[in-house]
């Protein structure tokens, strides 16, 4: 269904964004974080997010 | 534990994607087949993720992370031979004779290959079942946010649930399927970063079991005796009661999670559903559990990181999520951690408030208060029904918070009530001279046999309330697997017995309810989407999983 891959995978890319650019711009840190969490987290997300829309795209081609 | 906007953000954001699915797939609803089991119309990779995600409740998420700090990564078994087996056989064995039974529900395939007081008392006890688990993890839930967050358990709760039954009252099965779907990589996505960095903060996977006991870290080596584990429980009792008796009369008859099958397009995805969710069920150890395990070596050493205590001084294992949540994620993915949090809760009480919602208007309501309405009446039933469900879930929440005892003891009752329930399946499916007599009279007599193992055994302190004690359990998971396996037992014996001394019913009705009767439709399909190679993948992958942590 590929209505449902265009909701997750856009949910995803929203959130991948939010969470990378707090990444870049905010300070934020946990006592016991040891990188720059959001940024790779939010980029994983963004990834991934890309990745559902694509497979939505190629089936709705 | 303080918030920023950004966690704010993106939480209302999922509120509205969640909200926004039960709207797109409302369209789609025009029958009472429609909303109660999405017309038998999802496709397989949906249904898959459904199936696991709609077990994966906050408690799940929670408690598996504390068990996994409590009792090391033997909580697995929970995992790899408590649940995955049971989900082979249920797609290889059991799924023909649900899904090409045509029943629309678990209890009604039970009227189907049995008799009417079969189903309704499957029925009567699932559906109280459904409220009041949705209601004790809502009850979690709410106490937990209040605990971490500040949050008022009024405004949580009611926040959630209002959430749960729009979605819900919108789109029916199908809108709390395709939810599941999404709240499954979230939980996945929110929690799988969280274990890596508490993992690689110990010093990975070597640094981390070098400074925890080997018991820690092994999943069957300290299992020949009870007393050198901390679960307190035997390799015989583990795999019998947990690995065959629990786990296969949760995921084989639970109407819950075979709902999510039986929602399946096809019967070759029907079957395929629970085989594929094995996949990913196998590696939930690694994000739900590993994090409580790495959480133990963590507070082993001086980073200021300690297991948070209960007021009486005792470890408060439940809180070992969040506190890790708490130092490892800053906000924004903090904001993630919680927001996966809340959608595994509303998965598993959207799951529960589904499941509810169609045993009670096709098995409880059209089965015995009103027969023959137009198919629009049950429709209508349908959503009042998920109104109903959700305030009593709400109400249970609020009991619960008030009168503990009273929800502990319903828990314990329907674990006798649950526990029997796979040997009249078992029976029912595989011997088609079991009859409708000797399935009620088994299902009384193994509850019976449950409640009266728990009342002669103490573990604890817990049971031996028939005065005598003819056995003390090293521990409360050890007494209650082996309740389980007497209860089976007991049930298999008087189903046969009872069966053998009444009328069968005959051949004809029983087409496709029985092995032996039933067609199997042979599909020409490739060989990875036909389930026996399936099946054995998964066998192959789990047993790598269980030398690899022996």
């Amino acid at each position: 269904m590929s209505d449902l891959r265009v909701s997750i995978g856009g949910f995803f890319v929203l959130v991948g964004l939010i969470v990378g650019v707090t990444g870049l711009t905010a300070n934020y840190r946990a006592p016991l974080d040891f990188a720059n969490v959001n940024l790779y987290c939010g980029i994983s997300m963004l990834i991934f997010g890309t990745i559902m829309l694509w497979l939505a795209w190629r089936k709705a081609r | 534990m303080r918030l920023a906007p950004v966690d704010y953000l993106i939480l209302s954001l999922y509120f509205v994607f969640v909200l926004t699915i039960g709207w797109i797939v409302k369209r789609k609803v025009s029958t009472s087949a429609d909303f109660l089991t999405s017309g038998r119309s999802v496709p397989v990779w949906i249904t898959s993720l459904a199936f696991i995600a709609a077990n994966l409740g906050a408690q799940e998420v929670i408690g598996m992370c504390a068990s996994g700090a409590k009792y090391g990564i033997m909580t697995a078994h929970f995992y790899w031979i408590g649940a995955v087996p049971a989900m082979l056989f249920v797609g290889v064995f059991m799924m023909p004779f649900y899904y090409g039974s045509r029943a629309r529900s678990v209890p009604e395939y039970l009227k189907l290959r049995f008799d009417e007081k079969t189903r309704a008392l499957n029925a009567i006890t699932f559906a109280v079942m459904t409220v009041f688990s949705s209601g004790i993890s809502m009850y979690a839930l709410g106490l937990l946010f209040e605990l971490v967050l500040h949050w008022s358990f009024t405004a949580s709760v009611l926040l959630s649930a209002a959430i749960v039954l729009i979605y819900t009252s919108l789109g029916g099965l199908t809108s709390a399927i395709y939810n599941e779907v999404l709240q499954f990589f979230l939980i996945v996505l929110g929690f799988a970063p969280l274990a890596i960095f508490v993992v690689m903060k110990t010093g990975g996977w070597s640094g981390m079991a070098s400074r925890l006991p080997a018991v820690m870290t092994h999943t069957w080596t300290y299992t020949a005796r009870a007393s050198e584990n901390p679960m307190g429980v035997e390799v015989f009792g583990l795999v019998a009661g947990l690995g065959f008796v629990l786990s296969f009369g949760y995921w084989c008859t639970d109407f819950l999670v075979v709902q999510r099958a039986m929602a399946a397009d096809s019967m070759s995805a029907a079957r395929r559903t629970p085989l594929i969710a094995a996949f990913p069920k196998m590696l939930m150890p690694f994000i739900v559990i590993v994090p409580g395990v790495a959480a133990l070596a963590l507070s082993h050493m001086a980073l200021g990181y300690s297991i948070p205590l209960k007021a009486d001084g005792g470890p408060d294992y439940d809180q070992t999520l969040t506190t890790l949540m708490a130092q490892f994620y800053p906000s924004g993915m903090l904001g993630l951690g919680l927001t996966a949090l809340m959608a595994s809760f509303m998965s598993g009480m959207a799951g529960n408030v589904t499941a509810f919602n169609t045993v009670w208007t096709y098995d409880l309501y059209q089965g015995h208060i009103r027969k023959h309405a137009p198919d629009s009446h049950y429709l209508w039933v349908g959503r009042v029904t998920t109104v109903v469900g959700v305030a009593l879930s709400v109400g249970t929440a609020y009991l619960a918070s008030h009168f503990n005892n009273i929800m502990d003891f319903l828990q314990l009752v329907f674990g006798f009530v649950n526990a029997p329930l796979f040997a009249t399946f078992l029976l029912g499916m595989f011997w088609k001279r079991a009859t409708g007599h000797g399935a009620f009279a088994g299902l009384l007599a193994g509850t019976a046999a449950a409640a009266a193992t728990h009342g002669l055994t103490v573990a604890e302190h817990k049971g031996g309330w028939l005065g005598a004690t003819l056995h003390t359990f090293p521990s409360t998971m050890a007494q209650n697997f082996w309740i389980a396996i007497f209860a089976w037992s007991t049930c298999l014996v008087v189903t046969l017995v009872v069966s053998l001394m009444s009328q069968p019913k005959a051949e004809s009705e029983l087409h496709n309810l029985v092995y032996g009767l039933t067609e199997i439709p042979h599909e020409d399909v490739p060989w990875y989407k036909r389930p026996a190679p399936l099946a054995l993948i998964v066998v192959a992958a789990l047993v790598v999983l269980n030398i690899w942590f022996w």
